[in-house]
């Protein structure tokens, strides 16, 4: 499947600015979301009951279509790990401190599906409608259903993931003690998929794979690669997310074997900030890459942000 | 389109399995009653599994905790499903679990203790997000690889179903464990409540004065397999999932379109799907919740789509309460009841025709019927509209 447009609205500058990945640096710890200017894409009255994460997934999932020219997708198809967490708190609060009649809007507005609704209503459109909620594989799954349904038949699909950051999840990360290194962050990246090659594709999604409760992460990765014809020193970047212990050591061990440069291996979470679906910023980090550097011909993102999961996705410039 | 179902499973407010609930079904008896197992303030009507947490777990030998009620009914339906089949490296098998609330049952007790600084436990808030629900699941069963969670409200356990056939069509996967689990939780009764769309009565699905709906729990699975995997397993084919299709009603947050412009698109692309016309439909397990809304534009789209020559239809959710995500997945097992045993379930409560559709449902149990056909609506808030066709394999 090809890529024909790609758009992310992060703590990063990516929203409408082709070449981001020669500018950005890793995070600092006190970054916060680059938010466009939403009434741009979202009518007045709809944005101001919108919370971060329906404003980011509007917006980019609009912008995809606009440089796609595409002004009905053939689906809308959303990977959100926790989805829809500011308005699912603000409910609970609600109905936990507040007697009598309660306003519904943080309800309605708390569901996964909110996003995909969301994206359906604000342009009108009918087609497959799906929601996935995998933990850190949301956004591969979504990625998926998208292949499918391309080879049923449907085109031109609007596929991405969002996930949105509320100041309690540092509390909680705190409790758990799951410290991270990185910041919690917000994001969404969203992306035009379609069966052909047109004049706007910026890449080929070649093949993408979810195994969940993994137990042998080099094998996976092997097969992997051996079903798309690939040996590992083919692939010419690889965008790993901020790996789990374990993974990191397998992975580490497994990618020394065959690179010598650092700068083959970039951790992506370093650059978009901890938040489930990040790989989906990565996939877009990386057509970026391949847009500014024509060298680069295959590009390997190996999700493995949570230890018991892991997420592949190879993409290929379109030379290849 | 054909994919075989060999396997059942199921749990809800009228049995414990799917023979307790074909009982239930069989004998007019309803699981909604006032609340008794949910630490809940008022005595609302509600279809509760009859099992505290302890008693789930106990039953299911579960050591590890925390782990959500959500998690627990799922792995109990999931069980039964499985049956004794055995895991493989020469087939590739793959669950697709749908919620709606994940392992909010545990997150809104965590909460509560939060608010009042009552030395809240956050360990439960591992089990919060949906995804860990199925994880749980698979890893209880001893499943890894594809394993993936669907959250589209009311439609997500027909969407997880659908999601399986379709991956099995594609030679994706040769076997899949498909289904949808929901506990019920003060988060959600309270969110209905909000709407305005919560019956302190018994719901009244299709009647001219229905006022809303019962929340209800429970869980279903079904395992589908394709011929590779009937060929290890030798399980016989109980019907086949022939048709489905997914339609966006894009009109509003919550309410359905009046023209039920999104129930008709699913309900003729799954028909148009299985190859079957809509003639060949013998019985339709409708959404019907309740809501003055659902019910007028489900009503309106099975006249938009069958004109004249309404099937039999009937609501089951009288019988098992509103149970949001695992909705979809009860009710597939319970069409694929109908035409295993050649049942038509009542559609309880009813009493009077909606004034615009003069719709009548099926009131008593129909027995002894060739139902060869049974379409299974599934329509959710946000848009989301699904339909299944089951129909008898040949």
């Amino acid at each position: 499947m090809y890529i024909n447009a790609a758009s992310t609205i992060s703590h990063q500058p990516t929203f409408q600015n082709a070449g981001f990945s020669k500018l950005i640096e890793p995070l600092e710890n006190s970054s916060e979301l680059i938010s466009p200017n939403y009434k741009e894409y979202i009518d007045a009255g709809l944005l101001r009951r919108m919370s971060k994460i329906l404003r980011m997934s509007v917006a980019a999932a609009k912008d995809c279509l606009k440089q796609a020219e595409i002004e009905q997708p053939g689906a809308i198809i959303v990977g959100t790990g926790l989805g829809c967490l500011q308005d699912t708190e603000k409910f609970l609060n609600t109905f936990l401190s507040v007697e009598g009649l309660l306003p519904p809007t943080s309800f309605i507005q708390s569901t996964h599906n909110t996003i995909a609704g969301q994206i359906s209503l604000s342009i009108g459109n009918h087609g497959y409608n799906m929601t996935h909620t995998q933990n850190t594989l949301s956004f591969e799954h979504a990625l998926i259903d998208t292949s499918l349904l391309l080879s049923e038949g449907r085109d031109n699909i609007v596929a991405g993931a969002a996930d949105e950051h509320i100041p309690f999840l540092e509390e909680a990360a705190e409790k758990l003690n799951l410290p991270s290194k990185n910041n919690l962050t917000s994001g969404a990246s969203f992306f035009v998929l379609s069966k052909e090659k047109s004049d706007r594709s910026l890449a080929r999604l070649k093949d993408v794979r979810t195994i969940g409760l993994v137990q042998d992460i080099d094998t996976e990765i092997d097969s992997f690669l051996s079903d798309n014809f690939l040996n590992v020193s083919e692939v010419d970047l690889i965008l790993y997310s901020d790996l789990s212990p374990r993974v990191e050591s397998v992975a580490n061990k497994y990618f020394n074997e065959h690179y010598h440069a650092d700068s083959k291996m970039i951790n992506y979470t370093k650059l978009s900030g901890l938040y489930p679906t990040n790989s989906a910023f990565a996939m877009h980090y990386g057509i970026d890459r391949i847009q500014q550097h024509p060298e680069l011909k295959k590009v390997l993102v190996l999700n493995g942000l949570n230890k018991i999961n892991l997420g592949l996705t190879l993409i290929e410039s379109l030379e290849t | 389109m054909a994919v075989r179902i060999t396997g059942l499973g199921l749990i809800s407010a009228i049995g414990l399995t799917v023979a307790e609930n074909l009982y239930s079904l069989e004998n007019g008896k309803s699981g909604i009653a006032p609340v008794k197992y949910l630490d809940s303030e008022r005595d609302f009507l509600v279809g509760e599994v009859k099992c505290s947490n302890a008693e789930l777990s106990d039953h299911l030998g579960i050591k590890a905790q925390p782990i959500s009620r959500t998690s627990l009914l799922g792995l109990t339906a999931a069980r039964e499903a499985w049956g004794n089949n055995r895991y493989t490296n020469e087939l590739r098998t793959g669950i697709i679990s749908a919620t709606s609330v994940g392992g909010m049952d545990t997150t809104e007790q965590f909460y509560q203790d939060y608010l009042d600084k009552n030395d809240p436990d956050y360990a439960v808030l591992r089990c919060h997000d949906s995804g860990n629900t199925t994880e749980r699941i698979a890893a209880e069963l001893g499943i890894s690889g594809y394993i993936n969670t669907l959250s589209t409200a009311c439609s997500s356990g027909a969407n997880a179903i659908m999601l399986g056939a379709r991956l099995i069509e594609q030679g994706k996967l040769d076997r899949v464990l498909v289904g949808g689990t929901d506990a019920l939780t003060n988060f959600t009764i309270n969110g209905f409540r909000s709407l305005m769309i919560y019956d302190d009565r018994w719901c009244r699905p299709f009647d001219e004065s229905r006022t809303g709906l019962n929340l209800g729990e429970g869980a279903a699975f079904l395992l589908l397999e394709n011929d590779k995997s009937i060929r290890f397993s030798g399980n016989s084919t109980i019907c086949c999932l022939s048709g489905w299709a997914n339609a966006a009603d894009a009109y509003h947050q919550t309410a359905s379109s009046p023209e039920g412009t999104g129930a008709t698109m699913a309900i003729q692309n799954a028909i148009d799907v299985s190859g079957l016309s809509a003639l060949d439909i013998s019985y339709v397990n409708a959404h019907g919740t309740g809501t003055k809304n659902n019910d007028l534009s489900e009503s309106t789209a099975m006249i938009n789509v069958f004109g004249d020559n309404i099937p039999d239809f009937s609501s089951t959710k009288p019988f098992t309460g509103h149970t949001l995500a695992a909705a979809g997945a009860i009710e597939a097992v319970f069409s694929v009841l109908a035409i295993q045993k050649g049942l038509i379930f009542p559609n309880l409560n009813y009493k009077t025709p909606i004034a615009e559709t003069g719709l009548v449902p099926i009131m008593e149990l129909q027995k002894d019927q060739p139902v060869l056909a049974v379409l299974s609506n599934s329509f959710g808030f946000g848009g989301n509209n699904s339909s299944l066709v089951f129909s008898v394999h040949r």
